[in-house]
């Protein structure tokens, strides 16, 4: 039960991670904000069991950042 | 003529799982397919000893699948392989260095610190032998620890990643790849993953079938040699994809915002 109720605090995070990344203005801190809602899902694969997947997802995060953040240096917009 | 080929690809794509696949696939969820019988149950029950892989999952991924993980790796490559044929699609592409060529000139006093504290540079250095320690780390203990060749090549390319981070003339970079050289390099990994599948025909066996690797080694060595053979082709193919990528974006990075080139602008 516990990891249920974790499950669905994670979850719930997620949700305001994304409703963020919908209305958020300025480019750069979606790009952020991005990254740390890769961070709750890999809390999430471990809630689950599957910690090879949030090891996965760690390393993938900051690299999808990284090209998210090189990518808006090559646009000269920074806001929607 | 772009237009019908896509739309003739949509409808192929959209028709093979449909028609061809109709009967051999089973349903999602059917409590009589073959995963849900008795396929589980034998990897969960024989996956030890066949493959001497205490992590199952890179014993099925590994050794079970290593089809699958084979053309996986493949699918990588050209990953990479897309991203340059679209990003680098520019005609003045020679002339767009990551860094202005005199941003050295304009800074007679390069070499030395410009704050007195720990600062990016010092960092990185500090930072990426870890890195790739771990990622070696990573790759060694594959098939023991969570991890794997996807991990180590991803780690792997994140100590190069910030290894361009570096501002030149603070210290030598440790190695610089161009985007053809990047993209060969994932062949190359890419490879040797169908190398060691070779060799296993070569031995007698069938593809990827470790126990007839030709170097005379037991069966629990043989696995363990060929899981750590075709995990260093996946190592090597996804730091190269990532570094291919990465080039492909930096190609295109105008550095507007440097302060040394506005001022030289204005």
């Amino acid at each position: 039960m516990p990891s249920l109720f974790l499950e669905a605090v994670l979850l719930l995070i997620l949700i305001g991670i994304t409703l963020t990344i919908i209305f958020g203005k300025d480019l750069l801190t979606v790009t952020i904000v991005y990254c740390s809602f890769s961070f709750v899902t890999m809390f999430l694969y471990i809630v689950m069991g599957a910690p090879d997947v949030a090891f996965t997802e760690a390393v993938i995060g900051v690299v999808s950042t990284i090209y998210f953040i090189m990518t808006l240096k090559t646009i000269r917009r920074h806001t929607k | 003529m772009r237009k019908v080929l896509a739309i003739i690809t949509l409808v192929i794509i959209l028709l093979i799982p449909t028609f061809l696949f109709d009967g051999i696939m089973p349903s999602i969820g059917d409590p009589n397919s073959a995963p849900n019988t008795h396929v589980s149950d034998y990897y969960i029950e024989n996956s030890v000893e066949m493959t001497n892989s205490p992590n199952m999952v890179t014993g099925i991924l590994a050794d079970f699948r290593g089809f699958d993980t084979m053309f996986e790796t493949t699918v990588m490559f050209l990953a990479g392989l897309g991203a340059v044929l679209i990003l680098s699609n520019r005609p003045n592409i020679k002339k767009r260095f990551i860094i202005p060529r005199n941003y050295i000139k304009q800074r007679p006093n390069i070499g030395a610190p410009r704050y007195k504290t720990i600062n990016k540079d010092v960092m990185i250095t500090l930072f990426e032998p870890l890195m790739m320690i771990y990622a070696a780390y990573v790759y060694f203990h594959g098939e023991i620890s969570l991890g794997g060749g996807f991990q180590a090549g991803a780690v792997l390319g994140l100590a190069y990643i910030i290894d361009v981070m570096i501002v030149p003339g603070r210290r030598k970079k440790l190695f610089a790849l161009d985007k053809g050289n990047a993209l060969s390099i994932g062949g190359i990994g890419t490879f040797i993953y169908a190398l060691t599948g070779i060799l296993t025909m070569t031995g007698g066996g069938l593809c990827l079938e470790y126990d007839k690797l030709p170097f005379g080694l037991s069966h629990a060595e043989s696995h363990s040699a060929g899981i750590l053979m075709i995990e260093l082709g996946v190592t090597i193919c996804v730091m190269a994809t990532i570094i291919t990528i990465l080039n492909a974006i930096m190609g295109r990075v105008r550095f507007d915002d440097d302060p040394i080139k506005r001022r030289e602008d204005a």
